[in-house]
C-alpha cells in the first residue's frame, strides 16, 4: 500500500560508534555463540519532530553486554539542534495540517492512482476513435441523436465533455492533474521515507522470522563468517553483528522507482510549460521571398512571450527536392538566411526533414512544399512568371497546374495551353484541345511548339513549407525523458535481501528479491553450495578465524 | 534476382523449422517430456533464429536502408524479436515455459508477414523523407523489441488466467454463494479452498493456496516470468516512446502530436505500468494483474497492427493501404 510509512511515524535513529561500515569490522571469536558475544546493539531513538525530520543519521553502539534483541528506546531524546516543534502546531494552522495530510494520504492511494491511469488510457483511447478538432457539423452528421452509437453517445455527450478536442479537453486534463498530483503525494509520502527505510540495515534476530522468508535454508555445520565471505564475494554488501548477518545487493532498483516518478512529474512539469510558453506557426513561402518570424508565430498559452529574436527576418534562398532513381521524393532542402533588423545575415543553413534550423529559442522545421510559379518562354519573349495553382484529384500526391492563354484573351471561351506538374522534375504539357503535347524538364531550355507558339520551361520555382515554433518547455520535458529512460533501466535491478543467523553450529539463511525471484533461488542455492562444511566442531573458532583472517 | 530467391529460402526454412518445433512442444506437452526431442526443438529454434536473422541483413544489405521501413520488415522484425526472447533464458536454463508460447507467436507473426495479405509490401520500399534519421533504428527496433517481449509476458498472463479461469472467474463475481457441486472432481479441490478462505478471496494466498503443489508452482513460475519479461518489455517501450518523442521534435516540430499511434504506445505504456503497480500490493497480486497484463496483450495488437489498418495519422507509412 500507498502509505507504508507515514509521516507522524518516528524516524529510527541509530548511534554509530565504529568508524567504518565495513561488514566485517570487528571480528570476535564465537567459542559459543550464547555467551561472551561481542555484539552490537542499536539503540533506536525515536523523535517526533513533525514534518520536518532531519536526514537520518545512523550509529551503532557498541557494547559488551550480553546481546539482547532490537532494543528500541521510546524515550524522546532530543539532539538538542532539533526543536520539539510538534505542540506548537496547534490552532488554525494544525487543521491545515491535519486537512493536508488526509489529502495527501488519499491521493497516495494506489488503488485511486491505478484508476486514474485507467480512466486517462481509456479517454486517450476514445479520442483516437472520434475524430479530433472537426467542424460542429462533422458530429452532428456522424453522431446523430436519432441513432445514438452505443444507444447513448451522441453529438451533445461530444460538445458537453469537449471529445471533439479530447486532448485539451477539462475532463482529461484534470485527470492528468491528478495523476499527477497522485504522483507528488506517493512520491513524497512514500517513496521519500522509503529511501530512508532501504538505507538502515535491518537484522532478524529470529531464525522463525529468516524462515518465513521467500528463501530460506538451513546450512548444519556452517560459519556465519563465511556466509558473509561468500556473499560478498557475490556483490552484496554484508552487515555482520554477531550472530546475525543482513545482506543486501541492488539498493539502486529498488530507490529507482523513486527517481522514475520524479522523472515523470518532469516531463508533466515540462509538457505543461509548452502548452502555455509556445508560440507556433507555419508559412508557405515561394523561393527567394521574405518572412519575419513574429508575423507567423501565435502565442499557445498565457506565459508566451515574445522575445527580440521574433523581429529575425527569413529569406528563403533555395527550396530544392531530392529524387530517388524512381522518380520518387526522396528529400527536401530548403537554404534560409536569417537577417536581424539591420539586413545583416546572422544565419544561414540548408534544413531538411529532420534537420531544423535553431536560432535563439526558434526552431524552423521542414514540413511541406507546393510549387508557386512556372517560369516559361513564349516565342522567346518574357520569361512570364505563371502562378501555380494546386488541383484536388484522388489520391495522395500533389498536382499543381497552370495555363497559358493562346490567341484571343478577352473572347469568353478562352483557350489556351495546360501545364500540368506533380514535382519539380518534369512538366507535362496540354494543347488547347486538351491532347498530350509533350513533356518537358525546367532547365533543358528544349522548346516545345503547340498551337503554333513555341514554349520553353525555363524553371519551376517551388515554394517551401515551414513549421516555426518557440518551445520553452523543451529542454525541461528532455531533461524528464533521460532521467526516465535512466531509471527505469535501473529499475530493472533487483533490489535482494539476506538475512542470517548463526543457531548452534546451523546457520539459518533466509531472503527476498523484489524482482527477479525467478532466479534468486536458483542464485542463492549456487551462492550457499560454495559456504564451506565445518566437519570438526570442536576446531570451530579456529576455522573461522583463518577464514577472515 | 539473388535477393528474392533467398529471401525466399530463408523465410520457407524458419517457418518450417518453427512448425517442427510446435508439434515437437504439443507432444511434449501431452505426453511425457522426452529429452532428446527437447533439445532438438532449442536446435531448431536456434536455426530459426540464424534464419530471420538472415532473412533481415539480406534485406538490409539490398535495400540499403535498415529493415524497418513497413509493416512486413517490421513483422519480420517482430519474429526476431520472439526467438530472441526465446533464445536468452534458453542458455540460462535447461527449461522453460517460454518456449511453449514464444514458438507458436513466432509461427503466427511470420506466418502473419509472408501470407497473401502482404504480398505486396514483399519488395521493399524507399524511405520516406520523415524516415531519413539516425532514430529510425533507436526508435522502430526499441519499439518492436518492446512489443516482442510484452507479448511475451502478457501471453504468459493469458495462461494464467486460463488456468486460473475458475478463481478468476470466481475474483470477478467477488460471489460469496457460487455453487461448485456440479463442477468436475478437480474443482473439488478449488471448492474446498474456497470454503476456508472465502473471507479473503481477493488475497493472494487463496490464488496460490491451491492443495495441487505443481500446479500452483507453476502458475507462479508462469507469473514470475511473466513479470520478469513485462517488466524487460516496458523498459524498451520506455525508451521506444521517448527516442520517437525526441524525434518527433526534430521531424514534426513537436516531441508530442497527439497522432493514434502515438497515443495508443501510450495507452499500453500506461497499461503495462498499471500492471508493474498491480504486483507492488498483494492485494492485486495473481488474477488481477494478470487480468490487467492481458488487457494490455489486446492493447499491443490496436497499437501495433490496428492503428496502421486504420492508416490514420503520421505514422501512416506502416498501413496496409499505403503504396
Amino acid at each position: 500500500m500507498c502509505h507504508m510509512m507515514s509521516l507522524r511515524s518516528p524516524m529510527n535513529q541509530c548511534l554509530l560508534k565504529v568508524p567504518t561500515f565495513h561488514p566485517l569490522f570487528k571480528y570476535n571469536r564465537i567459542h559459543s555463540h550464547r555467551h561472551n558475544t561481542f555484539s552490537f546493539t542499536i539503540s533506536c531513538n525515536l523523535k517526533n519532530k513533525g514534518k520536518n525530520n532531519s536526514l537520518l543519521s545512523q550509529k551503532i553502539v557498541l557494547s559488551e553486554s550480553s546481546p539482547p534483541p532490537l532494543t528500541q528506546d521510546n524515550d524522546d531524546i532530543n539532539n538538542g539542534n532539533v526543536p520539539a516543534s510538534s505542540k506548537n502546531q496547534k490552532g488554525p494552522y494544525g487543521v491545515v495540517k491535519k486537512l493536508s495530510k488526509k489529502v495527501l494520504q488519499i491521493l497516495s492511494n494506489l488503488p485511486l492512482a491505478i484508476g486514474e491511469m485507467f480512466i486517462i488510457a481509456f479517454l486517450m483511447g476514445l479520442g483516437t476513435f472520434i475524430d479530433q478538432g472537426e467542424k460542429p457539423e462533422f458530429y452532428f452528421q456522424n453522431y446523430p441523436e436519432d441513432h445514438p452509437v452505443l444507444g447513448f453517445f451522441t453529438w451533445r455527450w461530444i460538445f458537453f465533455l469537449g471529445f471533439d478536442h479530447m486532448y485539451s479537453a477539462p475532463i482529461f486534463l484534470s485527470m492528468l492533474a491528478l495523476l499527477g498530483a497522485s504522483l507528488i503525494a506517493c512520491t513524497y509520502t512514500t517513496q521519500l521515507p522509503l529511501i530512508k527505510v532501504s538505507k538502515r540495515w535491518s537484522f532478524i534476530h529470529s531464525a522463525e522470522a529468516i524462515r518465513k522468508q521467500e528463501f530460506s535454508e538451513s546450512l548444519p555445520r556452517a560459519s556465519i563468517q563465511d556466509v558473509g565471505t561468500i556473499l560478498m564475494g557475490a556483490g552484496y554488501e554484508v552487515f555482520l553483528k554477531g550472530p546475525t548477518l543482513y545482506a543486501f545487493r541492488g539498493l539502486a532498483g529498488r530507490l529507482a522507482p523513486v527517481g522514475v516518478h520524479i522523472a515523470l512529474l518532469l516531463i508533466m512539469g515540462g509538457g505543461t510549460l509548452s502548452a502555455a510558453g509556445s508560440f507556433k506557426g507555419s508559412v508557405t513561402v515561394p523561393q527567394g521571398l521574405n518572412f519575419v518570424v513574429g508575423d507567423v508565430l501565435g502565442p499557445t498559452g498565457f506565459l508566451s512571450l515574445p522575445t527580440d529574436a521574433f523581429n529575425t527576418e527569413i529569406h528563403v534562398n533555395r527550396f530544392s527536392m531530392d529524387y530517388y532513381e524512381s522518380g520518387e521524393v526522396s528529400q527536401f532542402h530548403t537554404d534560409l538566411s536569417l537577417l536581424d533588423m539591420d539586413g545583416k545575415e546572422v544565419m544561414r543553413k540548408t534544413i531538411s526533414v529532420n534537420d531544423p534550423l535553431r536560432y535563439d529559442g526558434i526552431t524552423i522545421y521542414q514540413t511541406d512544399w507546393s510549387i508557386s510559379a512556372l517560369q516559361i518562354l513564349k516565342d522567346n519573349e518574357g520569361p512570364y512568371n505563371l502562378a501555380m495553382a494546386p488541383l484536388k484529384i484522388n489520391g495522395d500526391k500533389k498536382l499543381y497546374g497552370t495555363f497559358l492563354p493562346v490567341g484571343d484573351v478577352n473572347s469568353p471561351d478562352v483557350k489556351g495551353i495546360s501545364m500540368l506538374a506533380r514535382d519539380l522534375q518534369s512538366i507535362v504539357l496540354y494543347d488547347k484541345e486538351g491532347k498530350f503535347a509533350g513533356v518537358r524538364r525546367p532547365n533543358s531550355k528544349l522548346p516545345i511548339n503547340i498551337d503554333g507558339s513555341e514554349i520553353v520551361v525555363v524553371d519551376a520555382i517551388g515554394s517551401s513549407g515551414l513549421d516555426l515554433k518557440t518551445d520553452p518547455g523543451v529542454p525541461v520535458v528532455y531533461a524528464g525523458f533521460g532521467a526516465l529512460m535512466l531509471t527505469t533501466c535501473i529499475s530493472y535491478l533487483s533490489h535482494s535481501q539476506i538475512w542470517a543467523l548463526q543457531d548452534g553450529t546451523t546457520v539459518v539463511i533466509g531472503g527476498k528479491t523484489n524482482r527477479s525471484k525467478l532466479e534468486f533461488p536458483d542464485e542463492m542455492n549456487l551462492l550457499l553450495d560454495k559456504i564451506p562444511e565445518i566437519v570438526e566442531s570442536s576446531s570451530l573458532s579456529k576455522q573461522t578465524d583463518s577464514m577472515v583472517g | 534476382m539473388i535477393f528474392s530467391t533467398l529471401e525466399h529460402i530463408l523465410t520457407h526454412i524458419s517457418f518450417s523449422v518453427i512448425s517442427i518445433v510446435i508439434s515437437i512442444h504439443l507432444i511434449t506437452l501431452l505426453v511425457n517430456e522426452i529429452v532428446g526431442l527437447y533439445d532438438l526443438s532449442k536446435k531448431a529454434m536456434i536455426i530459426t533464429f540464424f534464419c530471420v536473422t538472415g532473412l533481415l541483413i539480406t534485406r538490409w544489405f539490398f535495400s540499403g536502408h535498415l529493415p524497418f521501413s513497413d509493416l512486413y520488415e517490421s513483422l519480420i522484425f517482430l519474429s526476431w524479436g520472439f526467438s530472441i526472447f526465446h533464445m536468452v533464458p534458453c542458455f540460462k536454463k535447461e527449461k522453460n515455459l517460454l518456449s511453449t508460447i514464444i514458438a507458436p507467436s513466432v509461427i503466427f507473426t511470420q506466418g502473419f508477414a509472408t501470407s497473401g495479405l502482404l504480398t505486396k509490401m514483399h519488395q521493399s520500399v524507399i524511405l520516406v523523407p520523415a524516415l531519413q534519421s539516425h532514430w529510425l533504428m533507436m526508435h522502430v527496433s526499441m519499439m518492436i523489441l518492446a512489443y516482442a517481449a510484452l507479448l511475451c509476458g502478457s501471453l504468459l498472463s493469458v495462461a494464467i488466467l486460463v488456468i486460473t479461469f475458475q478463481e478468476a472467474i470466481q475474483i470477478l463475481a467477488f460471489t460469496k454463494n457460487l455453487d461448485f457441486l456440479n463442477k468436475s472432481v478437480d474443482f473439488v479441490e478449488i471448492k474446498y479452498m474456497n470454503m476456508n478462505e472465502r473471507n479473503n478471496v481477493l488475497r493472494k494466498t487463496s490464488f496460490y493456496s491451491s492443495r495441487n503443489y505443481y500446479r500452483s508452482q507453476f502458475i507462479q513460475q508462469l507469473d514470475r516470468w511473466g513479470y520478469r519479461i513485462i517488466s524487460l518489455g516496458f523498459l524498451f517501450l520506455t525508451i521506444g516512446i521517448l527516442s520517437g518523442a525526441v524525434w518527433a521534435n526534430e521531424a514534426w516540430g513537436s516531441y508530442w502530436n497527439w497522432d493514434p499511434k502515438e497515443t495508443w504506445a501510450f495507452i499500453t505504456w500506461t497499461i503495462f505500468a498499471i500492471y508493474l503497480h498491480t504486483r507492488k500490493t498483494k492485494k492485486f497480486e495473481g488474477v488481477n494483474s494478470s487480468i490487467v497484463a492481458s488487457i494490455g496483450f489486446l492493447i499491443i495488437w490496436i497499437c501495433y497492427l490496428g492503428i496502421n489498418l486504420l492508416g490514420i495519422g503520421l505514422h501512416s507509412y506502416g498501413s496496409f493501404t499505403s503504396n
